[in-house]
């Protein structure tokens, strides 16, 4: 018995050896999970419970579409990590990018593959309008809000007003539906408990966490350089990236990705400089105000968050990769000849061996909470 | 005489090119000056960077960029200028971890200079 605890500390002393201080201090960064939260201060029911409720309720609502059959929950499912297993999202009609996981939202700076919105709140409000997804209007929605009573009644309780003018219940609908998708928060993972036990010197507790997932982990922060975009807790920059997937969506037709939504955040009558944002000191729209527009952003998309990654595939913005091990292999044989010229020079073949392969996919699972952590609810029309 | 005296007092305080508050790195070269503060520098967070350009220049701007990425950043920084030749840059932005170079380009009497100055970010 005596000898066995000896082995295994040793074996534990021999893992902790095996990251030096600098590594250490890089997967020290990757934490701590969960982050606390803060209120959108461009969203002034950010945090509020009653929005939060309403919120949850209009995300599970169908007759927000123009054909009383779509809701965000059809293509954000909770039981499929909020995504839908699908390459590109279908609405009422096949769009042009894959579905993205609405965990941990709220921790993000750009919405949306291109960043075409600035806050969660104004992201909310292409969906319901778009032609492709639920097709519906600001007068739609008003309607609903204005003429079902308890959606009425529960408005009235959020915002404290009654049900006026339709961009102005547009906006507070997206805005009760924000509060709600900033609760989608992923749980902590097999990477975060050994994160903490690194942090603290816990050998047992490093020991927990697979060999495998540990050389992954040397490799995204080492010869991988993952870790260059893929920061922080949330393991991403928040910014955009051309990472050598083919932009175009079928003959003759292209998907300008940043370049585009650089255009379209700045001309939105919802971004963060406008007359809607909460936010009267403007402090939440630094971005918005110095974001700048070029050239290169053409084919940019925005690097997703790797928390629950395993759990959404396919992958990449129009979903074209169908498993991890394909994401890790395009990372691993990528032509420079397909990235732009005038580009970043970030990106190269890594070359890794089938090992190294298997080892940065064990990690990236280590990264998963298991996900179904929500329970959909009967909602009640009970407001009083 | 009393002109040289005069002179010779007031010519370390007329060069010295300090910011309120202390410790600020320095880039120098033969006829400017620039002292800059940052906050704690953080990936993917916006900052603001406090300076000084010595002797005032007609302007500044402030940008920086990833020599080894061949990249910029996304944001482009407002310059304020807040009298006797100190500045306030406002959005700018270190997207990844690496090398950086700050450049303040400084034009005066007609002429623009280039200042780099590089930081490593973990």
């Amino acid at each position: 018995m005596r000898r066995g605890l000896a082995v295994l500390l040793l074996a534990a002393a021999q893992v902790a050896q095996a990251f030096s201080d600098a590594e250490v201090r890089a997967i020290a960064g990757h934490g701590p999970w969960p982050p606390a939260f803060k209120a959108d201060p461009s969203n002034r029911v950010s945090g509020n419970k009653e929005a939060i409720d309403l919120g949850e309720r209009l995300f599970f609502e169908r007759r927000l579409s123009s054909n009383g059959e779509h809701s965000c929950s059809r293509c954000h499912l909770p039981e499929r990590n909020w995504t839908d297993g699908e390459a590109r999202a279908r609405g009422l009609a096949l769009t042009d990018r894959n579905t993205p996981s609405l965990n941990n939202v709220r921790l993000h700076r750009w919405f949306g593959w291109d960043g075409a919105h600035d806050s969660l709140w104004s992201q909310a409000i292409r969906p319901i309008l778009d032609a492709k997804e639920m097709g519906s209007s600001a007068a739609q929605v008003a309607k609903l809000v204005r003429e079902d009573a308890d959606y009425a009644c529960r408005y009235r309780k959020v915002f404290g007003t009654p049900v006026l003018d339709d961009d102005k219940v547009l906006v507070d609908v997206a805005k009760a539906l924000a509060a709600f998708q900033e609760t989608v928060m992923s749980a902590r993972t097999p990477f975060d408990e050994f994160r903490d036990a690194l942090v603290k010197g816990d050998k047992a507790g490093i020991a927990k966490y697979p060999e495998s997932a540990q050389r992954g982990l040397q490799i995204f922060i080492g010869k991988g350089s993952c870790n260059i975009c893929h920061v922080g807790p949330a393991f991403t920059n928040g910014e955009f990236h051309d990472t050598g997937i083919a932009f175009f969506i079928e003959p003759g037709r292209v998907d300008p990705g940043r370049h585009e939504g650089i255009k379209k955040v700045l001309s939105s009558p919802y971004n963060l400089l406008g007359k809607y944002s909460d936010d009267m000191a403007r402090s939440s729209a630094t971005g918005t105000r110095h974001v700048v527009l070029e050239h290169r952003n053409f084919g940019e998309f925005k690097t997703p968050s790797l928390r629950n990654l395993a759990l959404t595939a396919p992958y990449m913005h129009n979903g074209r990769l169908a498993t991890l091990r394909d994401v890790v292999d395009h990372y691993s044989n990528i032509s420079p000849d397909r990235l732009h010229s005038d580009g970043e020079a970030i990106l190269k073949p890594l070359k890794l061996s089938d090992r190294e392969t298997r080892d940065l996919v064990a990690f990236l699972e280590s990264l998963q909470d298991g996900g179904g952590n929500y329970k959909r609810k009967a909602f009640a029309a009970d407001c009083r | 005489m009393r002109a040289g005296l005069l002179l010779a007092f007031l010519a370390p305080a007329a060069l010295a090119c300090e910011l309120p508050g202390g410790a600020a790195q320095q880039v120098k070269s033969a006829a400017t000056t620039v002292v800059y503060r940052t906050p704690a520098l953080k990936v993917g967070e916006h900052f603001a960077v406090e300076f000084a350009v010595c002797p005032a220049p007609e302007s500044v701007r402030v940008d920086a960029w990833m020599p080894e990425h061949r990249h910029g950043m996304n944001y482009k920084p407002s310059v304020v200028a807040l009298g006797a030749g100190r500045y306030r840059a406002d959005g700018l932005m270190f997207h990844m971890g690496g090398r950086w170079e700050f450049v303040f380009e400084v034009r005066s009497g007609g002429k623009t200079e280039r200042l780099a100055h590089s930081v490593r970010l973990e």
